[in-house]
């Protein structure tokens, strides 16, 4: 079982090689937020617990874009559908899960070295991470959103046949999610309606527990955010796994 | 023991019967093609034997295993090139490989040695670093065709195995296949190329509608339809067909032709010379049947090879594009 996992999880690594420029150009986005929304807002903004906006920015610009490099990384098995590689795996004897566990590492793997390439830019733009202390409990978080997101993936792409649907949940789903999970501002500052969406939107408990292990900084129980996340996580790759061998 | 044997088989989607009670006997060491138009149920079949789709009623064993409860034991048995392409287009040639050898559980030095093996073999060994994007249609067919037979299977399944590549290609593709037989390779191949089937295989299944409607070696298929076909172009064609049916003769016009089957043509012509005295011939010729003539004498229709819809034309066209 190991070694089928790795056999699939070894062409997902070789393709993210292949792929490394497209790595570099994915961080154009949250460079873009960071270098001129973090830097332009560094100043105008009062942060409540007295911190820079740009430290207070990171967090969240991170948790986005891991958010949306997991989920597009549930394309790949649209791609392998459309291109028939899925099949092949679908032939040779090996279990459904190992396909699916050695497709999420794939993901998983991506999203998490796309994290650590925002943090390095984050440090060489003057961003104060609560220092060595702060990598355990960030690596966690990242964990937990990049399975949970790659799940989700995986679950729309089992039900996908196009890429236009893609672009659908996208922009109707995962942009409204971001936007409302505090990722850009604290969220006491959103009138009481909007609250409700921020308190329904798992990704809130990511930024939340993101911005307290990485600067001190948070609005909820971090506790209860891991466990959400955990919750989060556990049931998408259930839903994940359940309609990838369904399909 | 067979290398396959499939017991009326059944496999209906939304009640309608795609395959529909087909028995067959497959032997080791032989290339078996099924042959039929587009949406015969061939496709259908090669699924269910290699554990894709579960048949709807019926029994089918593969290498002795059942496809349905020992599902990994058929798969270990087999190699499959599909309809579809199902390369990596953006792993190189070896590795596209070495990950198959992996999913089949082949040790490293295995690995190393069988990747070398079946690239030669496909002549591709120059290319084995090279990504299978720039590989042409003919070149990934050939790497699939390695790629099926990697894990050494004592049978492989080839889909369609030239749709879509020109005709010096498909020369090409069938001179590996030819390969096989010498390596003692059981071949159950689809096809809707007449020649195709012809060309290659030890035995025909001729499929329409989901049944296996004649079964045999080429020559044998040929045969069974009684004989040659002769065909005359001539000033009358009406008296020519009452002179001859009223002699014994089966006779009948197709295209403004009289069409007539004869055991041995040879000897028949200067019969039919001798009664048709009083009408012009304007031509005259005999061939041996061929299966295209098998095809119409038992389905008493005629065969199409574009016979598709638009759909599948479409579906089609995109699939040239990608080779």
């Amino acid at each position: 079982m190991i070694n089928d996992i790795y056999a699939v999880y070894l062409r997902e690594l070789i393709r993210l090689w292949r792929q490394k420029v497209r790595l570099v150009t994915t961080i154009m986005m949250p460079l873009l937020w960071l270098g001129v929304i973090g830097s332009a807002f560094n100043k105008a903004f009062q942060m409540p617990f007295g911190g820079d906006f740009l430290s207070f920015l990171t967090p969240g610009i991170l948790v986005m874009t891991m958010v949306f490099t997991s989920t597009v990384s549930g394309i790949t098995t649209v791609f392998d559908r459309e291109f028939g590689f899925l099949k092949e795996m679908l032939v040779a004897p090996i279990k459904r899960e190992s396909i699916l566990i050695g497709k999420m590492l794939g993901g998983v793997t991506q999203s998490m070295l796309q994290g650590v390439l925002i943090v390095s830019l984050a440090i060489l733009m003057g961003v104060q991470f609560k220092g060595i202390a702060a990598i355990p409990g960030m690596i966690l978080t990242m964990l937990l959103v990049s399975i949970a997101f790659v799940s989700f993936g995986l679950a729309l792409a089992s039900k996908m046949t196009s890429m236009e649907g893609f672009q659908m949940v996208m922009s109707f789903l995962i942009q409204p999610m971001i936007f409302l999970s505090g990722a850009f501002y604290p969220t006491k500052m959103l009138p009481t309606w909007l609250k409700v969406g921020v308190r329904l939107n798992p990704l809130t408990y990511g930024v939340d527990a993101m911005r307290y292990f990485a600067i001190g900084f948070h609005e909820f129980n971090v506790a209860m955010d891991l466990i959400i996340l955990t919750a989060l996580s556990v049931v998408l790759i259930l839903i994940g796994g359940h309609l990838f061998r369904k399909s | 023991m067979k290398a396959i044997e499939i017991k009326n088989l059944v496999k209906e989607f939304d009640g309608i019967k795609a395959v529909d009670a087909i028995s067959l006997e497959i032997e080791y060491g032989e290339i078996f093609a099924l042959l039929g138009p587009n949406g015969a149920g061939k496709t259908t079949t090669i699924s269910i034997l290699a554990t894709l789709l579960k048949p709807t009623s019926g029994k089918a064993r593969v290498n002795g295993y059942d496809v349905v409860k020992q599902a990994a034991k058929v798969r270990h048995s087999i190699g499959i090139v599909f309809q579809d392409p199902s390369l990596d287009d953006r792993l190189t040639a070896r590795e596209n490989l070495e990950i198959h050898g992996r999913l089949y559980h082949m040790k490293r030095d295995e690995r190393k040695k069988r990747i070398k093996e079946v690239l030669k073999m496909v002549e591709l060994e120059g290319r084995a670093n090279s990504l299978v994007k720039t590989f042409s249609g003919g070149m990934r067919r050939r790497l699939e065709i390695a790629r099926g037979l990697m894990h050494k299977p004592r049978i492989l399944f080839l889909d369609e195995p030239t749709l879509g590549l020109d005709p010096q290609t498909r020369r090409h593709i069938w001179d590996y296949i030819e390969k096989l037989r010498r390596e003692g390779v059981t071949v159950l191949l689809t096809t809707h190329y007449m020649e195709e089937a012809d060309h290659l295989a030890d035995r025909i299944a001729i499929i329409d509608k989901g049944k296996v409607v004649a079964l045999g070696s080429p020559s044998e298929l040929k045969d069974s339809i009684g004989g040659d076909i002769i065909k005359i172009k001539c000033n009358d064609e009406n008296k020519m067909i009452e002179l001859l049916s009223s002699n014994g003769f089966d006779a009948m016009m197709v295209d403004e032709e009289v069409i007539i089957k004869a055991r041995k043509a040879e000897k028949e012509i200067p019969k039919i010379f001798m009664l048709a005295k009083e009408i012009e011939i304007k031509s005259i010729m005999y061939k041996e049947p061929s299966l295209e003539d098998v095809f119409i004498h038992y389905t008493g229709k005629a065969y199409r090879e574009e016979g598709m819809d638009e759909k599948e034309a479409i579906k089609m066209k995109f699939r040239r594009m990608r080779r």
